[in-house]
């Protein structure tokens, strides 16, 4: 077991080191002064060397990426280009928001969606099953942003209950729930298609397996064999599809931000594009990438909880 | 303890099972033999009201005096551990691979019997012994995959002993385990039927495993019923020409075999699709009749059961 | 059966949208650029059978259109990422050793940006455009098909007819296009309708946002974001893109199953 895990956090480190890597590099080659756009196009030619010197431009790139990245274990991004403050706090003060829409997301989607596949798996041929196989085709191809639209045109047009958009602070708990109401719905709803799907289809696998039949032989009510014994076992795949739909539900915050006007980390990246600010996009796309490579390296100790086979103790 | 009338069972393919009658003592130790796609494991599934969902049963079954004929799986459930329990061929796979040995044989005993986990646990350490497995006490806490195949048998068969079943249909407990280990579980088996009082279906296609384990011999074929007997009678006098045929196409470790050539039943089974409307048998029995094909051949008194087979018909 | 209808409805759905959109570059209803004010946002009449937009433009027309667009650069970046893509698989399964090793890590790597946040960098970095979204989407792409070429090949590298070839004395690259390349066709183009319809899904998004097609250009994703400042007025103006988005995915999504379904029977019973 302790093998497996100090691998695996191997992977995970020299993955996000990789990463930042990459990210530095793609950033570094995008056209694009970051001097001249935050002088503008009258600057002299001066004042731009002087501003490229003072934003540690004119160091070689290794350097430069040495700064970055030690700057960036410390929580030190940078000052951002156009806001001229630490790109940290803009981050920090945007975290909140981006983080509950996503983990919202995800809780709903884990509300949702085993329950339905299990439920489904359990009615395998029947009009149940076909109802949640039909719904979940239809949801993986509803596209998140029209999720919201349709549901904005629901809730919020027709019906008046909830905000179209917009967040009125954390100072008001009450009205920031009801802000995130929606886009948490929309979001979850097309991952909880996605999962339904894999939930179902990996217990009907697990199903035809032959400890199955044991425990039926064994008198144990179909309840207790489909979430003791089934569901267990079907946990490997859908496991790993949840740490990839954390993932897309991360990015998928980028879209639904920008649909309800959430003021998150989705907005501060594409106004830090819009800006050229790409020292705030740099540590953002980061950040997005450290989030989906921790969701992977948590779906990898999942498994170790879950299957005592990895845990290397056969002998 | 089990009487079964008349039993068919229909699957889309074919009929699988076909008419067939058989009933077992309290205590007592039957062998069902025959090749596979006989009907006998689709025999031992309807005993336990496991048969595929696809299965359409007609006749009637009977558990310890309870008519089971057309139960429901909610009727089944209840009985199942606790009357009849089930052991399957393959015991590498037939445990969850993610719950403890332990938990495995106490799950029956909390859910159905209603002990609490303390009690449970000594229960399930006994039942473990009480099967032969070494070092019970360590095995609770291990997981399936650190468990040898026969070790994994006798923890099956320690869970189908948990709720003290009157019958316990073992479906071909040994094909899958090394000789030496076959026989010692074969053996066990016996033993646990005598010390129980319970009785014991053994259904395998291995002669010798049954002659060894069994009191009495039901031989299937094509889903038919075709012979029983006292196992010693059956096996020394066959009346049957399928159940000659199947004791002929032994092998056995005799010097002067060796350079004949094994003899073998002509032919091959059947699908379910194509099996003759009289006789199962016919199109590969040696010694068949013209009506064997078209008639079905009604059971006739041997020495100590029956054989449905026209040759035994009394001459009128 | 289900599997036989996924196959059925999928080609239905994707053939009405190819028709739409191939009859929009020749033909439709209303020149597409026409606006006329005076009957903006009209309802639906026998002059425009779904009314018009905010400048009075005939929205049947527009959705046409936009499924000219999306499936064009939906197609046409898969067609490109996967054609690298591929390539690079073939080479990895047909090296091996170090060259196969460097480029699925690279691959992994990949893989941990979050695909529609890559293509929201790049379509910002190059300029929004539907040309540089096609770029993009294709980008992405080539990890996946370099991943499933190559696992696909090294299955056909063990079998027989490929090592006669070997032993035969063929070079690599022989052997790589006469054998290697029909075998895996099958696999490749399951996992190209599949990608299809995810790329229609991004290309949408990065329209939505502004970083794909551009004005006057019609786009599916561009319609949603004008429609959502008309949601009180215009409540339909936001429905017809989305189905549009909707069924075309769903298209492609039912068509990449029953397309695998029938390559691979043995997958029937897993995929049920």
């Amino acid at each position: 077991m302790t093998r497996f895990l100090i691998r695996r956090a191997a992977g995970f480190v020299l993955t996000l080191l990789a990463v930042s890597v990459v990210v530095f590099a793609v950033m570094s080659m995008l056209p694009g002064d970051p001097a001249l756009s935050i002088l503008g196009i009258e600057a002299s030619p001066e004042a731009l060397a002087a501003m490229r010197s003072q934003l540690g431009l004119d160091a070689p790139a290794p350097a430069r990426y040495a700064a970055w990245a030690l700057g960036a274990l410390k929580g030190d991004f940078g000052t951002s280009y156009a806001f001229r403050v630490p790109v940290g706090g803009l981050i920090a003060e945007r975290l909140p928001l981006t983080l509950s829409l996503a983990l919202g997301a995800m809780a709903v989607t884990l509300v949702l969606a085993p329950g339905l596949g299990m439920a489904a798996a359990a009615r395998h041929g029947g009009p149940g099953d076909w109802a949640v196989m039909v719904l979940s085709q239809i949801g993986i191809a509803v596209p998140a942003f029209w999720m919201s639209i349709l549901l904005i045109l629901l809730f919020a047009v027709r019906l008046g209950w909830l905000p179209s958009g917009g967040f009125p602070g954390w100072d008001q708990p009450l009205a920031a729930l009801r802000a995130l109401v929606l886009p948490v719905i929309a979001l979850a709803l097309v991952q909880s298609a996605v999962l339904a799907r894999v939930t179902r289809s990996a217990a009907l696998e697990v199903m035809r397996l032959d400890f199955v039949r044991t425990a039926r032989a064994t008198g144990l009510p179909r309840r207790r064999i489909l979430w003791r014994h089934v569901l267990p076992n079907a946990l490997i795949p859908i496991v790993t599809i949840i740490g990839m739909q954390f993932a897309a539900i991360v990015t998928g915050t980028v879209v639904i931000e920008s649909v309800f006007s959430l003021p998150g980390l989705g907005r501060l990246l594409l106004q830090s594009i819009a800006n050229r600010d790409l020292i705030t996009v740099q540590a953002l796309v980061l950040l997005f990438a450290a989030i989906v490579v921790t969701a992977n390296f948590l779906v990898d100790l999942a498994y170790v909880a879950i299957d005592p086979r990895l845990t290397g103790r056969q002998s | 303890m089990i009487r079964v009338e008349g039993l068919s069972a229909a699957l889309p393919q074919g009929q699988a099972l076909r008419d067939v009658s058989l009933s077992v003592a309290r205590g007592e130790r039957l062998g069902l033999v025959g090749e596979s796609g006989s009907g006998k494991s689709m025999l031992g599934l309807a005993l336990m009201g496991m048969v595929p969902d696809a299965a359409q049963l007609s006749g009637r079954i009977a558990l310890d005096g309870q008519d089971m004929t057309g139960a429901t799986e909610a009727a089944w459930q209840p009985l199942r551990a606790r009357k009849v329990a089930m052991i399957f061929q393959e015991p590498m796979t037939a445990l969850d691979p993610l719950v403890r040995i332990g938990e495995t044989v106490m799950e029956p005993l909390i859910l159905h019997l209603k002990m609490r986990r303390r009690d449970a646990r000594a229960r399930a350490l006994d039942l473990l012994a009480e099967t032969g497995l070494t070092e019970p006490e360590a095995k609770m806490r291990q997981y399936p995959h650190q468990l040898s195949g026969g070790q994994r048998q006798r923890v099956l068969i320690a869970l189908a002993l948990a709720c003290d079943p009157g019958v316990l249909i073992a479906d071909e407990p040994t094909t899958a385990l090394d000789a030496q280990i076959a026989l010692r579980i074969t053996d066990l088996l016996v033993r646990l039927s005598r010390d129980r009082g319970m009785a014991l279906i053994f259904i395998s296609h291995d002669l010798a495993a049954v002659a060894r384990a069994t009191e009495r011999l039901a031989v299937m074929y094509g889903g038919d019923l075709v012979e029983t007997g006292a196992t010693a009678e059956v096996l020394a006098n066959p009346r049957h020409p399928y159940t000659q045929g199947l004791i002929a196409a032994r092998p056995r470790p005799d010097p002067a075999m060796i350079r004949k050539r094994l003899p073998v039943i002509p032919g091959t089974v059947p699908t379910l699709g194509d099996l003759p409307r009289g006789c199962r048998f016919a199109g590969r029995c040696a010694a068949e009749l013209p009506r064997c094909a078209g008639t079905r051949p009604a059971p006739w008194p041997t020495a100590s059961g029956q054989a449905a087979c026209h040759l035994l018909e009394p001459a009128p | 059966m289900r599997h036989r209808a996924s196959l059925i409805l999928g080609a239905v759905l994707v053939g009405l949208m190819a028709a739409a959109g191939l009859v929009s570059l020749a033909w439709t209803p209303w020149p597409l650029a026409e606006i006329d004010v005076l009957n903006k946002l009209a309802a639906p009449s026998a002059a425009h059978p779904l009314g018009t937009d905010g400048l009075g433009r005939d929205l049947l027309s527009r959705l046409m259109a936009g499924a000219a667009n999306s499936l064009s650069v939906a197609a046409g970046a898969v067609l490109l990422g996967g054609g690298i893509g591929t390539g690079l698989g073939l080479l990895a399964s047909a090296w091996g050793g170090r060259v196969e090793e460097a480029l699925m890590r690279l691959c992994d790597l990949s893989f941990a940006f979050p695909a529609l946040l890559f293509a929201i960098m790049l379509a910002a970095a190059f300029g929004p455009s539907l040309l540089n979204t096609g770029l993009a989407i294709a980008f992405i792409n080539v990890p996946i098909f370099a991943r499933v070429a190559r696992g696909a090949a090294n299955q056909v590298w063990v079998r027989d007819f490929v090592l006669a070839g070997r032993a035969a004395g063929r070079g690599r690259a022989a052997i790589s296009r006469d054998h290697i390349v029909p075998n895996i066709a099958a696999p490749l183009i399951v996992q190209a309708t599949i990608e299809i319809a995810t790329a229609i899904l991004a290309e949408a998004a990065l329209s939505y946002l502004g970083l794909g097609a551009q004005p006057p250009a019609a786009s599916w994703g561009r319609m949603l974001a004008e429609a959502q400042t008309l949601l009180w007025v215009a409540p339909m103006q936001a429905v017809w893109p989305g189905l549009c988005i909707t069924a075309a995915v769903l298209g492609f999504g039912l068509l990449g199953d029953g397309l695998r379904d029938w390559a691979d029977p043995r997958l029937v019973r897993r995929q049920a």
